[in-house]
């Protein structure tokens, strides 16, 4: 590999306001096959398009073997481009489509003959020369389409939704074509699917996009077994997603602790995490010592469908049994289900019936490195909660991060119990005074507090800043969980002390500010934009939501006395502002993506 | 009992009924008076229809109604499709309104549009001084002749060309350029090509409207013999001097002469569709 095919470096592109693609940032190898993988909508098609030059950016610069190409017409980047509905010329025979590019270049008629034979013969379509596109079946169409791509030797294939309009079998024959003529060639190849059995089966690395950014990339089983987030998750696959608590004990799901055996390393804080579970790696046994692997919680087999190789089934976790709270992806119900496969070998070694009562174990899960697991709203009352909970901002974030709004009802959340825990977010209404509210709720463990104004629009921007550099790590972690599961701009605000005569401190402020991107770009693929002002930063930050109102401030801080400072910002804010504290108990600098690795292998 | 090789079982009723409807119209409305106009021309010695026919005036005539014809439609074919493109690809403000103007000469006697154009363009309207000055006259020449035919086809082509353009898929033009193409190849070896059948169409509409047009032309023509004196003029004349069967006469030739011209258009039009479509389907 070596050489880089294409580099895309903060791509943005926006349509009537909206981003559909966002900062996104992406390195792909020469004679790579990289799989964009998202739900429709998700900007991947868009993404391709501006590789190929068919749709401008609005910000960042695309290469192709090191060449800058952002402002180069499509005609003169060398690109091929494969689309879902072929469109190929349908005046034209396929002889004539597939010379197209070679005639535009003037190109002998003698070479161009060689070529197309040549082509043919590497889609399988020998002797087709003289057909018309009409008198084609799809897939030969779309081979055509394939070899027309090819013709002028470009240096990247780029293939939009290729199988799309074509039926499961061949389908599946004209993927393995594809994939033959890429390794025969060495060509580069980016393909657009929202099917991740095609991204599987095809992929080199995969990247997953979602809202217009590029959540994570990978090789295929790499994300597959250690996804960093929600999405990405339960979008490769099924998966269960729970959420726990995670101790110097192991993971426990709720009041009956199910002690994970973990490997001997740094203690870790007790907090809130959110675990996947494979249903392929739950194991189902009739009663709890017949189980081979750890306990977690016993359940009603309530649904069983078979579906050939593997038996799907469907449990109820039997109440109290695991306080866990199962996060159902496809309903969003607080039930707990969990979905579970078995093979032809285990269902023979226990048949099982709906109604029939079962252990549950299992054998390998992973933890998400998401700091923002749940969300917890404290109000004074139910009205005020429900109030709370309906804060569209919340509810949407909520939807998609595929999580739970708890409630706690407590008339000063700031005095509170401070036995009572608190993990995840917690969330509360802006009102006045709220630095001493916010302060009770971080020193009860929460990861972070979410202040709403009321009727909060749907930020188009997220502020970043940190009192310092120790608060960075944290609030860039909960920043990029946050900017997932929203389309909205990063900007990380830098603001030195305007007495400094501007210069003196200008170079540390600027290297903080690169330092804070590239930390946000390797540690969680986050593309954040920069801005450095001077003053004080509490009247500075005002200031810069006051210049755009559509924005959420998320506001890093090292201690609890921090807080004082910016004392005037939290009074009744009219943004939503997220305060993040940087926890007591730090990771013991680990990556946050591989907080779970050690916790693997239970069995 | 073997039933008619034309009458195939179809899911859909009434053929019968539709096929008798379409008979009695078509001949009530077209066949029996196309026909009682060959019978009238008929029954003149062929010696005086030859005559008639072949007199220079009415050769004279042939060659403008045919000729400004061939020419405004051809002129359609341009700008019709630069009008169709325009109103179909791009947003502009007053899109809305500029599309409804195009259905304009649809509305208006025909005679409005004559006085309209002949006070714009006479040698002392608007637009005709300015062509003075360069010593070109438009009004009472040929000219203006084919101005006032191109005005009259031009909804024709436009309204014919709009759907088939919005046809034409982005992607085709997209991969083309992706392929190498410049924008002007891809607009005559992709977009042209597709849009040809429309495009004939168009044209066969807008030189038929053309033929048969009297209204419009007749102020700005100037009528002058042998020069500026369209066909249906001439017959007007002729009816006008009650020679009725002249009249007859000249109007089969133009039924012959336009039939010829559509029919080849057609056949064009036939051979392309099947180029295009295959001979699988």
């Amino acid at each position: 590999m070596g050489r880089m095919s294409i580099a895309l470096d903060q791509v943005t592109k926006r349509y009537q306001g909206a981003t559909v693609v966002n900062d996104v940032s992406l390195d792909i190898g020469d004679g790579e096959f990289f799989v964009l993988l998202g739900p429709s909508g998700s900007g991947k098609s868009t993404l391709l398009r501006a590789i190929a030059g068919l749709t401008g950016v609005d910000h960042g610069r695309i290469a192709l073997h090191g060449r800058d190409v952002t402002h180069l017409a499509a005609r003169k980047r060398g690109v091929g481009l494969v689309f879902q509905n072929y469109a190929l010329f349908r005046h034209m025979t396929v002889a004539d489509n597939i010379e197209f590019a070679l005639r535009v270049r003037h190109v002998r008629a003698a070479k161009r003959r060689a070529r197309r034979k040549e082509l043919l013969r590497l889609v399988a379509l020998e002797g087709m020369d003289e057909r018309l596109p009409a008198q084609l079946s799809g897939g030969q169409q779309q081979r055509v389409a394939v070899a027309r791509a090819l013709a002028h030797n470009p240096e990247v294939l780029l293939l939009d939704e290729p199988f799309g309009a074509l039926d499961a079998k061949i389908r599946e024959e004209l993927r393995r074509t594809i994939r033959q003529v890429q390794r025969e060639l060495g060509i580069t190849t980016v393909l657009v699917t929202h099917d991740q059995e095609e991204a599987f089966a095809l992929a080199d690395r995969i990247g997953i996009m979602n809202l217009g950014r590029l959540l994570e990339l990978g090789r295929p089983d790499d994300l597959y077994a250690r996804p960093a987030t929600r999405f990405v998750a339960t979008f490769l696959g099924a998966a269960n997603l729970l959420l726990a608590r995670e101790s110097a004990r192991g993971i426990s799901f709720g009041a009956g602790p199910v002690l994970v055996p973990r490997a001997a390393g740094a203690p870790i804080r007790d907090r809130e995490v959110v675990i996947v579970l494979r249903p392929e790696e739950i194991e189902l046994a009739a009663s709890r010592d017949r189980l081979t692997t750890a306990h977690i919680a016993d359940g009603t087999v309530e649904e069983i469908l078979f579906s050939g190789a593997l038996e799907r089934l469907r449990v109820r976790l039997q109440r109290g049994a695991a306080g866990a709270h199962v996060v159902r992806s496809d309903d969003g119900s607080d039930e707990p289900h969990l979905e579970i496969t078995r093979t032809q070998h285990e269902q023979r070694a226990l048949p099982l019936g709906p109604g029939q009562s079962v252990a549950l174990g299992v054998r390998r899960l992973h933890v998400l490195s998401t700091p923002l697991s749940s969300f917890t709203v404290f109000a004074a009352s139910e009205d005020l909660a429900q109030a709370l909970k309906d804060e569209p901002l919340l509810a949407s974030l909520a939807a998609r991060m595929k999580t739970r709004i708890a409630v706690r009802l407590e008339p000063g959340a700031a005095v509170g119990d401070p036995q009572t825990r608190c993990g995840g977010a917690a969330v509360i209404r802006a009102l006045p005074a709220m630095a001493n509210c916010v302060r009770g709720l971080l020193a009860r463990g929460a990861e972070a507090v979410l202040i709403l104004p009321q009727h909060a629009r749907t930020p188009q921007r997220v502020l970043i800043h940190c009192v310092d550099e120790s608060a960075r790590r944290a609030t860039l972690a909960v920043s990029a969980s946050l900017l997932r599961h929203m389309s909205a701009e990063a900007v990380y605000v830098g603001i030195l002390p305007s007495d400094d005569a501007v210069g003196a401190q200008r170079p540390t402020g600027m290297r903080a500010l690169l330092d804070a991107r590239s930390e946000a770009q390797a540690l969680h693929g986050l593309d954040v934009r920069t801005e450095l002002r001077f003053g004080s930063a509490a009247s500075e930050l005002a200031l810069r939501l006051g210049e755009s109102p559509d924005s959420l401030l998320v506001l890093g801080i090292a201690a609890l006395t921090d807080l004082e400072s910016f004392a005037s910002l939290l009074e009744t804010p009219r943004w939503p502002v997220l305060v993040v504290r940087e926890p007591a108990q730090p990771l013991e600098g680990r990556e946050p993506e591989r907080v779970g690795d050690e916790l693997l292998r239970l069995a | 009992m073997p039933r008619s090789r034309f009458h195939q079982p179809s899911v859909l009723p009434g053929f019968g009924l539709t096929l008798g409807f379409t008979t009695f119209f078509l001949s009530a409305l077209v066949l029996l008076p196309l026909a009682a106009l060959l019978v009238m021309a008929g029954s003149m010695h062929w010696a005086d229809f030859v005559r008639v026919v072949t007199s220079p005036r009415a050769l004279g005539s042939y060659r403008l109604s045919f000729g400004a014809s061939l020419l405004a439609a051809s002129i359609n074919m341009v700008f019709g499709f630069v009008i169709a493109w325009t109103l179909v690809r791009y947003e502009f403000p007053a899109r809305k309104l500029v599309d409804a103007l195009i259905d304009m000469p649809f509305a208006l006697p025909t005679a409005v549009s004559g006085i309209a154009l002949t006070s714009v363009f006479a040698a002392n309207g608007w637009i005709g001084r300015y062509f003075a000055l360069a010593g070109i006259k438009i009004a009472y020449t040929w000219i203006g002749v084919t101005i006032a035919l191109t005005l009259i086809g031009m909804p024709f082509m436009v309204r014919t060309l709009q759907p088939a353009i919005s046809e034409v898929q982005r992607d085709l033009e997209d991969a083309a350029e992706t392929l190498g193409a410049g924008r002007f190849y891809v607009l005559r070896r992709i977009v042209l090509p597709t849009v040809l059948p429309a495009l004939l169409t168009g044209f066969t509409l807008a030189f038929a409207r053309a033929v048969g047009e009297y209204g419009s032309v007749i102020f700005i023509a100037g009528n002058i013999p042998m020069k500026t004196e369209i066909t249906p003029l001439l017959i007007v004349i002729h009816l006008q001097e009650f020679d009725y069967r002249g009249a007859a006469a000249l109007g089969a030739v133009m039924l012959v002469a336009s039939f010829c011209v559509l029919l080849t258009i057609n056949l064009i039009h036939a051979w392309g569709r099947r180029r295009i479509a295959g001979t699988a389907r």
